[in-house]
């Protein structure tokens, strides 16, 4: 906990001096969390860097968990423009990110915890998460987004064995490994 | 092109699931609960005669390969005279929701009833949590024809004081509910006995366990210590691919076998489980 902190000033210190457009970012779902508020910039126009903290709160099928991520999105510069009513809209239909989550709760551990052997399991507590979002400018600062996001051991397990999948979930066995959330997000 | 972005969604979401994050603990795993398996097996034990034998299958940590999973359930389906499987634990690699839903797809593929014990990387993240939603006890114990299996969960790791001796004692020695005699008596789990566990083979021995069966190790193994004389069979990772087939025959002075075998169980090395003697 501490050490994410540190790293979160760090980022937050060293981002200004460089960065080139603010945000924050409110999403649900797509695994980070019911509700995950980010702040990020905007570097070399197409690349985006965020750090962000969600919550979820206790359910019938989740414990009560607090999350933390570090976000990293490339942003295609494609846009199509177009009107609905007389308001402009523009599509970003195609960005892929990746993010580093850590779920903090006492049945997860980023150390190995003392009574396990030296490597005996990796960290249950952090998790690498692949997305891709489809945006939808309404204004020059305001956008929403809908985001789909495959989960590490997803990927793997795709990449290891896409028949299995393609046998038995629907598109082409993605249905299986995505997960889908939305966001708005604010720049200033 | 807005009808094909608003077809683009609706295919999304109608593929996609919308979860809260890596850690849920609402796995759907319909059909392959230790009751409704068991289930399953006492159905077939009423509907068959009591056969001269039947064979067991020991599936063993299948963890992050489904497909291979999938494939030795497929194969064991064409295999004749096998009953049940026994799946010896680590289903999930990290104990998470979508790691089990994928193993009970492959499960759902089994024509045979699937009996499955916990294993030490099913115990991590909320793994226990989903265990006892989807898969049921941690400890149970069955009879099937002529045999009584125990299967109980020796993750010393994960649960701290498992196994719990006197339970497997209590299991052992219980009288078959239907009054028939139980001739062979086989312990499931797991890890293989734990070396600090002191005392631990010759407790079994002395309960009346044969032979136990195990997974968590990466090969084919089978051992006893010699002092003791109860051996301990241990399955293969299934992605070797393989798996071990326990053969029971009617009768109780005749021995449990259990064989080695490759995907197609073509090379196998056979045990004869040795005759205890009378205490």
């Amino acid at each position: 906990m501490k050490s994410y902190l540190f790293v979160l000033l760090s980022f937050f210190m060293v981002l200004p001096q460089w960065a080139n457009a603010s945000y924050v970012d409110l999403q649900s779902g797509s695994l980070m969390g019911m509700v995950h508020a980010s702040y990020g910039d905007s570097f070399f126009d197409n690349h985006h860097l965020s750090a962000g903290m969600g919550y979820v709160p206790k359910l019938d099928n989740h414990a009560e968990m607090t999350l933390f991520s570090l976000r990293y999105r490339y942003q295609n510069p494609y846009r199509f423009d177009f009107n609905v009513k007389g308001h402009d809209f523009q599509f970003s239909p195609v960005n892929f990110g990746t993010s580093l989550l850590y779920g903090n709760h006492s049945d997860l551990f980023l150390e190995l915890p003392d009574q396990y052997p030296k490597g005996y399991y990796k960290p249950t507590a952090l998790r690498i998460i692949f997305n891709y979002q489809s945006i939808l400018h309404i204004s020059d600062k305001t956008e929403v987004y809908f985001d789909i996001s495959i989960l590490d051991v997803g990927l793997i397990t795709y990449v290891r064995e896409p028949e299995f999948f393609m046998d038995n979930y629907d598109y082409l066995g993605l249905e299986g490994i995505t997960n889908w959330g939305f966001g708005l997000r604010r720049h200033f | 092109m807005k009808k094909l972005i608003f077809l683009f969604f609706v295919i999304t979401l109608a593929g996609c699931e919308y979860e809260l994050s890596p850690w849920e603990t609402d796995a759907h795993c319909p059909g392959v609960s230790v009751e409704e398996n068991l289930a399953r097996l006492t159905a077939f034990e009423a509907a068959n005669g009591k056969p001269d034998s039947y064979r067991v299958a020991i599936i063993g940590d299948p963890q992050q390969y489904p497909g291979a999973f999938e494939d030795t359930i497929k194969h064991i389906n064409t295999l004749e005279n096998v009953h049940f499987t026994l799946l010896v634990g680590d289903l999930a690699e990290t104990g998470i929701k979508a790691e089990f839903e994928w193993m009970c797809k492959a499960m759902s593929k089994s024509n045979i009833p699937i009996i499955p014990v916990i294993g030490n990387h099913d115990s991590i993240s909320f793994g226990k949590d989903i265990w006892l939603d989807v898969f049921g006890p941690y400890d149970f114990s069955f009879t099937y024809f002529n045999t009584r299996f125990v299967a109980y969960n020796d993750n010393q790791y994960e649960f701290g004081k498992a196994p719990d001796r006197e339970w497997l004692t209590e299991q052992a020695q219980k009288p078959a509910e239907d009054g028939q005699p139980i001739e062979h008596i086989v312990g499931v789990s797991h890890v293989p006995p734990w070396d600090d566990n002191e005392g631990f083979d010759a407790h079994m021995k002395d309960a009346g366990y044969e032979l136990t069966i195990h997974g968590h190790e990466s090969s084919f193994d089978y051992w006893e210590r010699e002092d003791v004389g109860l051996p301990h069979y241990i399955t293969t990772q299934n992605r070797d691919p393989g798996f071990g087939m326990l053969t029971v025959y009617a009768g109780a002075d005749m021995p449990l076998q259990v064989d080695n075998c490759t995907r197609d169980c073509l090379i196998t090395t056979s045990r004869v489980v040795a005759i205890p003697s009378p205490q």
